[in-house]
């Protein structure tokens, strides 16, 4: 079997994500890249696992373990920009300005 | 089918070992949090109650730990739930550390918890639920069990820092928080999962025996794999250039939430760190020796620096929480021998921040909102016991002798100091010396100002009791370090 291209796949999968993380300013598309690098990571560990012929399964059990505390953590995330939104009426991360140096 | 993948499992995996006293601590909590929310709801007792809860629950987690040390001290470790868990010195004294500090950290916190009304019982309970996932940190021995630990560990506090909601600079600190503790949560799973794909296992023991026995004649994927998961380490502790998070969560969050940010993301970050670095990876400390060595530097010196100019203690906590993260990674660069080392800079380290904060979250009032430094301007008249123990930790962290900070710093630079790190600990000593500054500036306003405000500030019950330990600690310590130094020689992780 041969991996590169799921290799390839997820390392820009994850090139994409931090790229987003650094320009977006509207919070929830943050947090649409931080999914985007976790989505890169399960590639990763999917590919490795049926590479690796791992008698455990550890890539793809990893895998699901991940995309459950996935879950969890965008839905605190989702909680946090809603109630910065409440707050300020925006959720945009270029705005929080409050705390600096 | 069930039958067949259960078989399975018992061929792939070997015996399913199940022994309950290894995760007894987080069995404890985990009913004690229970507990109280499902008392909570039905009778209403109030916040006597989930006092009382969280004392039960942190006691049996504590006397868990306690069994664990008594049991397993200075042996290898013993892997329980199929290499998930890990029982030895190391996990055992995480635990005896890790929970008395989150029992502290609640009660300098307790104002706070009194003030939110009915949705303090969920903040009681989440600092539980914190504590027993910084533990499991320390305490796992399989990454996919560390992910998890850190993930649950992670979100409580992402949730505990923006607690007050209605306060925009809270709100702000834990959106802050939130996403580059999530960025970072990313990237250290992209570094376990190239790790997996150079070694084959997720298992701590696993990886450190392969690359014990392998010679990798292309390590280009394991050497990214650990350069991702010290970053990702790098932010949970906080250490430059990771930190950037911190100085805005420290200041934003709840004086008693910060406290026990501060002191178990150390904790259990250093744990995780120490596992990972010198089990794990121990073949490979000629490359990420000298990785961290550099993360230390640069961590002393930017903390050291941008501490000199803060106006908010909070603020100025933070940076030099930073800068102790470079001190206590300057214990690390010598591998398994600078373990103890660092248990006793954390140790030590951990007790003084809580103290610090809590003498922030109690001079800036039940709230707990910020902590400009004006407000310390003659605290020694308006409240004596407060200004000493502020004062205290200020010397102690400063590293003044005869205080738990200078025998830490002592041991961390012995430990680079046997690893050949020369330059690190001559720029660690420049360091420390210049950071002396700001750390007397607090202890001159305090005691050479004129009072700036009137009246007498109220101490409550359990700021009192967490500073009386904290500076008996910090000093006992500092004089009779001896005793503490030889059982840390028995906390190495297996």
């Amino acid at each position: 079997m041969i991996v590169n291209q799921f290799l390839v796949l997820a390392a820009l999968l994850f090139s994409i994500g931090i790229y987003g993380v650094l320009v977006r300013r509207n919070a929830v598309l943050v947090l649409l890249s931080i999914e985007l690098m976790l989505t890169a990571v399960n590639i990763n560990l999917v590919a490795f696992g049926q590479y690796l012929q791992d008698a455990l399964v550890s890539g793809q059990v990893f895998a699901l373990f991940v995309i459950t505390v996935a879950a969890a953590e965008v839905g605190i995330g989702l909680a946090i920009v809603i109630l910065i939104f409440r707050n300020r009426s925006s959720a945009n991360v270029d705005e929080l300005d409050l705390l600096k140096w | 089918m069930v039958f067949l993948s259960l078989s399975f499992w018992r061929e792939a995996g070997g015996a399913m070992n199940v022994n309950y006293l290894s995760v007894a601590p987080e069995l404890i909590l985990t009913v004690a949090v229970v507990l109280l929310l499902m008392i909570d709801v039905q009778w209403k007792p109030g916040y006597r109650w989930w006092g009382i809860a969280a004392a039960l629950g942190f006691a049996g987690a504590i006397a868990a730990s306690v069994m664990q040390w008594v049991g397993h001290r200075g042996e290898d470790a013993a892997e329980y739930f199929r290499g998930m868990i890990a029982t030895d010195g190391f996990s055992a004294f995480a635990g005896i550390l890790i929970f008395p500090i989150a029992a502290m950290a609640l009660m300098t916190a307790w104002p706070l918890v009194r003030s939110l009304g009915r949705r303090g019982a969920e903040f009681v309970v989440l600092v539980m639920i914190a504590a027993a996932g910084a533990h499991l940190m320390a305490a796992a021995s399989n990454l996919v069990m560390l992910f998890i630990a850190l993930e649950v560990f992670s979100i409580s506090l992402y949730v505990l820092a923006g607690f007050t909601r209605a306060r925009a600079d809270a709100d702000e600190a834990a959106l802050k928080y939130f996403l580059l503790g999530a960025l970072a949560s990313a990237i250290f799973l992209y570094g376990i999962a190239l790790v997996f794909a150079a070694t084959g296992t997720t298992s701590i023991t696993g990886i450190a025996t392969f690359l014990g026995n392998e010679l990798l004649f292309r390590p280009g994927i394991l050497l990214a794999g650990i350069a991702l998961l010290v970053v990702g380490l790098g932010f949970k502790v906080s250490a430059a250039p990771f930190h950037v998070w911190a100085p805005d969560v420290y200041q934003g969050a709840p004086g008693g939430v910060t406290g026990f940010l501060a002191a178990s993301a150390k904790i259990a970050g250093f744990a995780a760190a120490a596992r990972v670095l010198t089990v794990a990876l121990d073949a490979r400390i000629e490359d990420w020796a000298p990785a961290i060595g550099v993360i230390a530097a640069v961590s002393i010196v930017v903390g050291t620096l941008l501490a000199i100019a803060q106006t908010d203690l909070k603020r100025m906590l933070a940076y030099s929480s930073v800068a102790h993260a470079g001190f206590i990674l300057t214990a690390l660069v010598g591998g398994a021998a600078g373990v103890a080392d660092m248990w006793f800079y954390v140790a030590t380290y951990a007790v003084q921040v809580v103290a610090a904060f809590g003498v922030a979250a109690v001079v800036s009032g039940p709230q707990q909102g910020p902590a400009p430094l004006a407000d310390y301007a003659g605290l020694s008249t308006r409240s004596p016991g407060l200004a000493l123990a502020l004062g205290l930790m200020m010397l102690a962290m400063g590293g003044i002798p005869l205080t738990a900070g200078f025998v830490g710093k002592a041991a961390v630079f012995s430990a680079a100091l046997d690893a050949d790190y020369l330059w690190l600990v001559v720029l660690a000593l420049v360091a420390a010396v210049a950071g002396l500054f700001f750390y007397l500036r607090v202890v001159v306003l305090m005691y050479m100002q004129p009072a700036e405000g009137s009246g007498s500030v109220p101490v409550p019950l359990g700021a009192r009791i967490v500073l009386v330990v904290a500076a008996v600690v910090t000093v006992l310590a500092g004089v009779v370090p001896w005793p503490l130094l030889r059982w840390l020689g028995e906390a190495l992780p297996g």
